[in-house]
């Protein structure tokens, strides 16, 4: 017997039917999971059958939406719904053994969705760095034509800046006021310099 | 029938090394019900995956449990190195086969150790570790680690074993192999142990995959279901390899199940010391994994399937890591298991599934 994996993506409406499909056709319940995303909570149910790990995904459940418990199909899921509506927030109705939100002793209520400073550092280094490759691909097109070169001081503003959401937050807010004080001091410097020239006149 | 009386089992309780709590309904000494109750310890270790990069938090994954502790650390490595399209070596394929099943030796032992404390044979449990240490000596020599090992990493092993340790290893298992043996006899057929075990906590067949029970607590009422069967990594190149089955469901059976997989595993191990191809333990893994990509592995612990998962982001960071452990799967089958059980005989039940209570609270 091999082993393989599957993704697939049903909608929130799908999941009962998928649950009495898998349960009629013999497929074990594996487990449950829940992903943090900025759009919702993305759900993951697998199962498994002939060594096929099948692995369905919801999409974004929101706060308002309700979804439906698979324990009156699987009652191994007891564990993962009350685990994804202890962390995740995640309402689920109908639970067999429903613990009401007290399954774990949380010092906090749904830390998982709690987005940490590192965690939001990397997502927005992951946008400014597709950003500025993208840039830069569109830089290079524009200039390929006209061979003139591409726009290099507002690529490197890109790049910096996916750089400092990298770095320590508090370390990145002491780079940037740096940066302003030495931009402001050369604007100051230019404007002296201005001065002078005009008076020389 | 008597008047029904709910009984607090745990969590903190003289059979439960780790803390887990039941509300036991009886009716004249008899569990008719039994709710059970986590979450006293859990750790948040997932979270962590947004602080740790992929190649750090190796780490942590094998800090999931003390027991199977390579176990999490192979999983973890496994999943990310799919996510990756990573290519591990076969040499590291199987040197982390060998670990592994070392793992499952010392962890069936510690059990059957703890089952013998359970049911107040103290000398048994006594051999049963003693005999698990020289199992830990081999980790100690082959990764310098007794409990947590660190060998295992994103692309391959840390460490290699040479020719002459993995002599040793088949010298010290072939004596492991008969002293357990004779420890084996005493769990199998002593009158004193069957009476306490023999059709106590019964699991039917229907149940165990109606549940969708996992490891040797569905194995035990006749599921054929082991992870190692799927061939995933150099278990795909073993000779033959049949999960060990039991139909009787009972603690008996699960028992029975553990004793039996030690010696299955000693044989794995064995066979693939012999046939350990020569070459690279590890390839170099750069890059880091792309943004929304997934993966999920089973691995097979001492306790049954475990299931991982990862999802990246486009950074160092994963996004997403969750690990399913057997003894969470297996709530719901232990519940079922202790409706119409004596109340003497509840610790013995929650024993036989060999609960992991730290691995459940990751």
């Amino acid at each position: 017997m091999g082993f393989a994996t599957e993704f697939t993506t049903i909608t929130l409406q799908e999941l009962p039917e998928l649950s009495n499909q898998r349960k009629a056709d013999g497929w074990r319940f594996v487990q449950l999971l829940a992903v943090n995303t900025d759009a919702g909570i993305d759900l993951i149910y697998s199962f498994m059958k002939d060594g096929l790990l099948v692995n369905s995904e919801i999409k974004g459940v929101t706060k308002d939406q309700t979804v439906p418990s698979i324990t009156n199909n699987f009652l191994a899921a007891f564990v993962f719904e009350n685990e994804v509506h202890d962390l995740f927030g995640v309402n689920i109705e109908g639970i067999a053994i429903d613990f009401g939100g007290n399954f774990y002793a949380l010092a906090q209520k749904e830390p998982m969705t709690i987005i940490s400073p590192e965690q939001k550092a990397a997502r927005e280094k992951a946008r400014k760095i597709a950003e500025a490759k993208a840039a830069k691909e569109k830089a290079s097109q524009e200039a390929a034509p006209s061979e003139q070169p591409a726009p290099k001081p507002e690529v490197e503003q890109v790049n910096l800046e996916a750089k400092l959401a990298g770095m320590d937050p508090e370390k990145a807010a002491k780079v940037r006021a740096a940066m302003e004080a030495k931009a402001k001091k050369e604007a100051a410097a230019k404007k002296s310099e201005a001065k002078t020239d005009g008076e020389g006149a | 029938m008597g008047k029904a009386t709910i009984i607090p089992f745990g969590p903190q309780h003289p059979v439960l090394p780790e803390p887990l709590h039941l509300d036991l309904v009886v009716e004249d000494e008899k569990v008719v019900e039994a709710i059970p109750q986590i979450g006293f310890v859990h750790r948040g270790l997932e979270k962590l995956v947004e602080t740790r990069d992929y190649n750090q938090f190796i780490y942590v994954a094998e800090r999931i449990c003390g027991i199977c502790a390579f176990g999490h650390s192979y999983g973890y490595a496994e999943t990310v190195e799919r996510l990756m399209g990573v290519e591990v070596p076969e040499r590291a394929q199987y040197l982390r086969v060998i670990w592994h099943e070392l793992s499952r030796v010392h962890s069936h032992i510690l059990w059957l150790g703890l089952a013998a404390d359970a049911f107040g044979y103290e000398s048994l449990f006594m051999h049963c570790w003693r005999l698990r240490e020289r199992v830990l000596d081999i980790f100690e020599k082959t990764t310098g680690g007794r409990v947590i090992f660190s060998v295992v990493k994103v692309g391959g092993v840390v460490r290699d074993i040479d020719a002459a340790q993995l002599a040793e290893i088949i010298r010290v298992l072939e004596g492991i192999k008969q002293d357990y043996k004779q420890i084996m006899d005493a769990f199998l057929k002593d009158s004193s142990v069957m009476n306490r075990t023999v059709g106590v906590g019964y699991l039917s067949f229907e149940d165990a995959t109606n549940l969708s029970m996992v490891g040797p607590f569905a194995r035990a009422s006749n599921v054929p279901y082991d992870v190692r069967s799927l061939g995933i990594g150099a278990y795909g190149s073993l000779s033959d390899f049949e999960p060990i089955v039991d139909a009787q469901g009972d603690c008996y059976a699960r028992m029975k199940v553990r004793a039996l997989e030690v010696l299955q595993s000693i044989d794995i191990i064995e066979e693939m010391i012999a046939r350990i191809p020569s070459g690279d333990i590890a390839v170099a893994v750069k890059g880091s994994p792309a943004d929304g990509a997934e993966a999920a592995c089973v691995v097979e612990q001492p306790r049954g399937e475990c299931y991982y998962y990862a999802r990246g982001n486009g950074s160092k960071n994963l996004e997403r890591m969750r690990m399913r452990t057997p003894t969470s799967q297996n709530l719901a089958g232990m519940v079922k298991a202790l409706e119409g059980c004596d109340l003497a005989d509840v610790n013995m039940v929650i024993l036989t599934i060999d609960p992991c209570i730290s691995c459940t609270e990751r």
